[in-house]
């Protein structure tokens, strides 16, 4: 027990205490998270708070399902709507572009199947809280262009929850073509009864459980989320959409806000605990392997994002700098991205993906906010023709 | 003048409200001139406010608070701490109520009468809710209290009546 204890103690003050140096030169938080995930783990030198990552298994379960319940809570389908079929567009747009260059990336670079399917969904979805900080510390919330940006985010956090449904017979252990059919009908007809009770059970739902008292309503709907999450993965949809889809539901009854600022801290907490998990599954001397991998997912990324940029900026009739604003922030990767890499890696899929996407993931850290701090010197560099 | 700050007075339609998903919300007011001044109001109680001016790509000016600042700054603005004499009658109405703010001066015809003498209530439908006399605010004053030049009287009722509150007890 007490090797637990130290084990978790100690990956959340590494967590934080790295993640502190990074915010002093505007690095976001899940990246660093992870490295001390790597650092302080079983595979590198030196100190190694965890031996084995299963100590933490139970928590950074509990981490991710509270990141997608509290991705359900807030998840604001008016924002969706009110944008109108244009930013449905521009989302939809964004994803194809860059999952498709993903797959085919993947499946050209000799990935299976599956792997490239994750992979695709890890490129291609960005992270709602690094893009969220970013348009936030870079002062641009009153700019026309983060409207399509938030819009845009909107669109790919419930691609996710669609895509993850999508991805379970992948991740599944069917062995043919009809049991793959079968779990996929059971994950969907799983959405669709939950669909149907955020639509019109909502209230009853938000009755069973009096709002008047904090302590009350964090122990009951953290229940309901974990229970739902583990309901949905014993039929065999993943924990992960099971949480999302409860968390869509608590979002439509009368509490959903006070709900969503008490889980908050919880969340926060299991998170940081879910991606030092993920780092302690990257084994560093697998980089080598995968650096050639890396690199060309990254200049991917960044062709693909610029492109699309350009083309919704143009839709807008913004300017060259909203366009390259657009591109770069949306470059964050982050929890999306290694909550499918954690399913991959759970699901017994190519080990490299964890290396992979963890490197992904931390250099477009890095390169995200750079590019995009600066989007107004680098589009006075590219040359004036017309957009 | 009273007249005029009214027609003045913003309508809550000039503001336009927007929802922005993971953020909070967003609030524009249009000060004319092609400036505008955006308020997000974060989840987290963070307050963020941008200066646009039409044309310029960057804003103007922008300024984090935090919510007590935020609400510190608001009551600044609303002139808790300080009104300037021209907007002093400007009334707010909240709900139907209207709250003002109205100095008794020397040639009043209520000035040394008390508020039962008056008869406010009755000839003008308006409550003296408060009076702020040389830094000092009486609440809730008794019936016998003299209205005296200087007064500030805080008064509640229904948007209509004050003009009759103020030819009974303000005006000469």
């Amino acid at each position: 027990m007490s090797n637990e204890l130290i084990a978790v103690g100690g990956a959340l003050i590494t967590a934080a205490l790295l993640a502190r140096l990074g915010r002093r030169i505007g690095f976001p938080t899940i990246p660093l998270f992870m490295l001390a995930g790597v650092v302080f783990g079983p595979h590198t030198p030196g100190l190694d708070l965890v031996e084995d990552p299963g100590d933490l298994g139970l928590l950074a379960t509990l981490g991710l399902i509270l990141l997608l319940f509290h991705l359900g809570l807030e998840f604001n389908i008016s924002g969706l709507t009110s944008g109108g079929r244009k930013l449905l567009g521009t989302g939809a747009l964004y994803l194809a572009l860059n999952m498709t260059g993903g797959l085919l990336f993947a499946l050209a670079l000799g990935w299976g199947v599956a792997e490239a399917f994750v992979i695709a969904g890890a490129v291609g979805i960005s992270s709602s809280a690094i893009v969220t900080k970013l348009v936030t510390e870079l002062r641009r919330l009153a700019n026309p262009e983060t409207r399509v940006i938030l819009g845009i985010i909107v669109v790919e956090d419930l691609f996710l929850a669609v895509y993850l449904a999508a991805l379970q017979p992948l991740l599944g252990d069917a062995d043919s073509l009809v049991s793959a059919i079968g779990e996929f009908a059971v994950a969907l007809g799983f959405l669709v009864v939950l669909a149907v009770i955020a639509r019109w059970g909502a209230t009853a739902v938000g009755r069973l459980v009096p709002t008047d008292d904090d302590e009350l309503l964090t122990v009951s709907f953290v229940g309901l989320a974990v229970l739902v999450a583990g309901i949905a993965s014993e039929l065999g949809v993943s924990d992960a959409i099971g949480a999302f889809m409860i968390g869509l539901i608590v979002a439509e009854t009368a509490a959903a806000e006070r709900i969503s600022r008490l889980v908050l801290p919880l969340r926060d907490t299991f998170a940081a605990v879910f991606f030092f998990a993920f780092g302690l599954s990257i084994d560093p001397a697998d980089l080598g392997s995968v650096t050639a991998v890396v690199a060309g997912a990254v200049v991917l990324t960044l062709i693909l994002n610029v492109v699309a940029g350009l083309i919704t900026a143009r839709w807008y009739k913004f300017s060259r700098v909203a366009a390259l604003n657009i591109s770069f922030t949306t470059l964050g990767r982050g929890e999306l991205s290694l909550i499918l890499a954690s399913l991959a890696i759970a699901a017994g899929l190519d080990e490299r993906i964890a290396p992979l996407i963890g490197a992904y993931v931390l250099i477009l850290a890095v390169v995200g906010p750079l590019l995009s701090s600066r989007s107004t010197a680098i589009a006075k560099r590219i040359p004036q023709r017309a957009p | 003048m009273g007249e005029t700050a009214r027609r003045a007075r913003l309508s809550p339609a000039e503001v336009t409200e927007q929802s922005m998903p993971g953020i909070g919300r967003r609030f524009d007011l249009p000060l004319g001139d092609d400036q505008s001044i955006v308020t997000v109001i974060h989840h987290s109680g963070r307050r963020d406010l941008y200066v646009l001016a039409a044309g310029h790509e960057e804003p103007a000016a922008t300024a984090s608070l935090s919510d007590a600042q935020a609400r510190t700054l608001s009551a600044i603005l609303g002139g808790a701490y300080f009104k300037p004499s021209v907007v002093e009658e400007i009334e707010s109405v909240v709900g139907g109520l209207l709250i003002d703010w109205v100095t008794v001066s020397e040639d009043s015809r209520g000035a040394g009468q008390s508020i039962a003498d008056l008869e406010i209530r009755r000839h003008t439908g308006m409550t003296v809710a408060a009076i702020v006399r040389d830094d000092d605010a009486i609440l809730a004053p008794e019936p016998t209290e003299v209205l005296r030049a200087e007064d500030r009287l805080v008064v509640l009722g229904r948007p209509d009546d004050l003009i009759r509150f103020r030819r009974h007890v303000i005006d000469p």
